[in-house]
């Protein structure tokens, strides 16, 4: 069952079209990895889903909800993460949280949880703004873990971490499915990552969804195209290479 | 639950000991016009409540509409500063009840500034004027009048300040609208309708005109209108980002 699917979608601004037609297919409980160039059109793409940004045309539905007409039932459902750490830098961490939590109705013990997940704990008192970049990172992270939501929207959720913290992060996000039954969808330039963490994938290039489907199927379909096999970020330079020379734009 | 919030999210903002300053500052024109040039005012025929209006509240109103503007500044720039506006984009609330709460937390600020400035007022009438009496229905209804022709200005600012997301900007149009404003004449009824300049009128000056009726309506009708502007501001802000 497809959690979140989308129909043509498509956003353009101006005369720059940052997603163009794609029809995505995430399913349930599912960590799909979402890969593709800077300007590729990911972050447009969640930030779509979120209701950010109004689509240009074509339509996504979330866990069979339609926006803009159930927009709040969608977000109720979602924790994310996008682009860089929103918080209030004039509260605590742990007051940053609460404010999420009341808005979300969830017990008190939510934002000791999340804070404890992320490793924020002994720095909830400390004022968001001199929070490190791991820890903004950290929090956000928090953030969009408070309450377990069913949708997970994180968008390259390990910039800024030590390894040990991309490790962490990496192992909790690889987690979620079995243990919270979430679905999970994430971007990141790091492609080894992605191969680590991601069930499924999507690569986009100019905002065109390339391929979709499971790390075999890409596999398959870069031999069947005669694109190096080896690793993932080998066939993913190929692939966006082709494309571009299709397209005519070599880098 | 959004109001409380909406205060929360206030702290070690000084946005509170920004009202505070301003009420002070404001409540000081009087005090500080009586204590230098008493023997001016009492000598003058009429109310000692209007002769003091008359006297100070064009320089308190001043006051006023500049800790309006410090404040939306404030308020707003502790929603972009570290990005706390989009984390609350993508939660299951509505975009137009946290401008709800943002009014209401400067509505009730103002509310007490102006309270704190009209019992100054009345402190100063009561020590000067021998023969005065405090009267308590008067006392509300200057306070009622002068808080309903504030509402306009608030919500414009409010809604300025949410538009721009560089506080500089927000607090550079205020301030020119503020001197703008200044320079328009106090008796023309249509120009003492427009925000920020229809708080420097006072109950007994429209009373005198007859005009309390309509300059109360029109000024509630310019802010359920505002309302609406920050309201249609929301969807067009989603369409084009």
């Amino acid at each position: 069952m497809n959690m979140i699917e989308t129909n043509n979608l498509t956003k353009i601004y101006g005369n720059f079209t940052a997603v163009n037609g794609i029809n995505l297919h995430i399913q349930k409980n599912r960590i799909y990895g979402f890969l593709g160039p800077n300007g590729a059109g990911k972050s447009t793409t969640m930030k779509l889903f979120l209701g950010l940004t109004q689509p240009t045309s074509g339509n996504f539905t979330i866990d069979n909800k339609t926006y803009p007409k159930e927009r709040i039932q969608i977000l109720k459902m979602i924790g994310c993460f996008i682009e860089t750490p929103a918080f209030y830098g004039n509260l605590s961490g742990e007051e940053n949280l609460e404010i999420i939590q009341k808005i979300l109705g969830l017990p008190k013990q939510s934002v000791t949880d999340a804070l404890e997940l992320v490793g924020l704990t002994q720095f909830k008192k400390r004022l968001a703004k001199k929070y490190s970049l791991g820890m903004k990172q950290r929090l956000g992270l928090a953030g969009a873990l408070l309450g377990h939501p069913p949708i997970l929207i994180l968008d390259e959720p390990t910039n800024g971490l030590d390894p040990v913290g991309i490790h962490e992060i990496r192992s909790l996000i690889r987690s979620l499915p079995k243990q919270f039954n979430c679905t999970v969808l994430v971007s990141s330039h790091l492609l080894s990552e992605v191969e680590l963490m991601a069930d499924d994938i999507g690569i986009l290039n100019h905002g065109r969804l390339l391929f979709e489907g499971t790390m075999e199927q890409l596999k398959e379909n870069a031999k069947a195209n005669g694109l190096p096999t080896d690793n993932l970020e080998d066939t993913f330079l190929a692939m966006i290479d082709a494309d571009n020379r299709k397209r005519g734009q070599v880098r | 639950m959004i109001f409380s919030l909406e205060l929360k999210k206030l702290k070690r903002t000084g946005y509170m000991p920004a009202f505070l300053g301003g009420a002070v500052l404001a409540a000081a024109v009087p005090l500080l016009h009586m204590l230098v040039r008493s023997e001016t005012f009492i000598v003058l025929p009429g109310e000692p409540l209007n002769i003091l209006y008359d006297a100070n509240w064009q320089m308190m109103t001043m006051l006023n509409i500049l800790t309006i503007i410090l404040c939306a500044c404030i308020i707003y720039h502790t929603e972009y500063s570290d990005n706390g506006a989009q984390k609350m984009a993508v939660l299951p609330v509505c975009d137009n009840h946290i401008f709800g709460g943002k009014f209401m937390i400067t509505v009730l600020a103002l509310s007490g500034m102006l309270l704190f400035e009209i019992i100054i007022l009345e402190l100063c009438a009561l020590h000067w004027f021998s023969d005065y009496q405090v009267q308590l229905t008067d006392l509300t209804k200057n306070f009622c009048f002068s808080l309903i022709a504030s509402l306009p200005t608030i919500i414009l600012m409010l809604l300025i300040a949410s538009a721009c997301q560089n506080m500089w900007v927000s607090l550079g149009i205020g301030v020119i609208l503020v001197f703008t404003v200044s320079v328009f004449p106090k008796e023309n009824l249509f120009l003492s309708l427009c925000p920020f300049n229809s708080p420097y009128q006072t109950l007994a000056l429209v009373t005198e005109k007859g005009k309390e009726y309509i300059f109360l309506v029109t000024c509630i009708a310019e802010t359920i209108l505002l309302g609406i502007a920050a309201h249609k501001l929301e969807h067009v802000r989603r369409y084009f980002s």
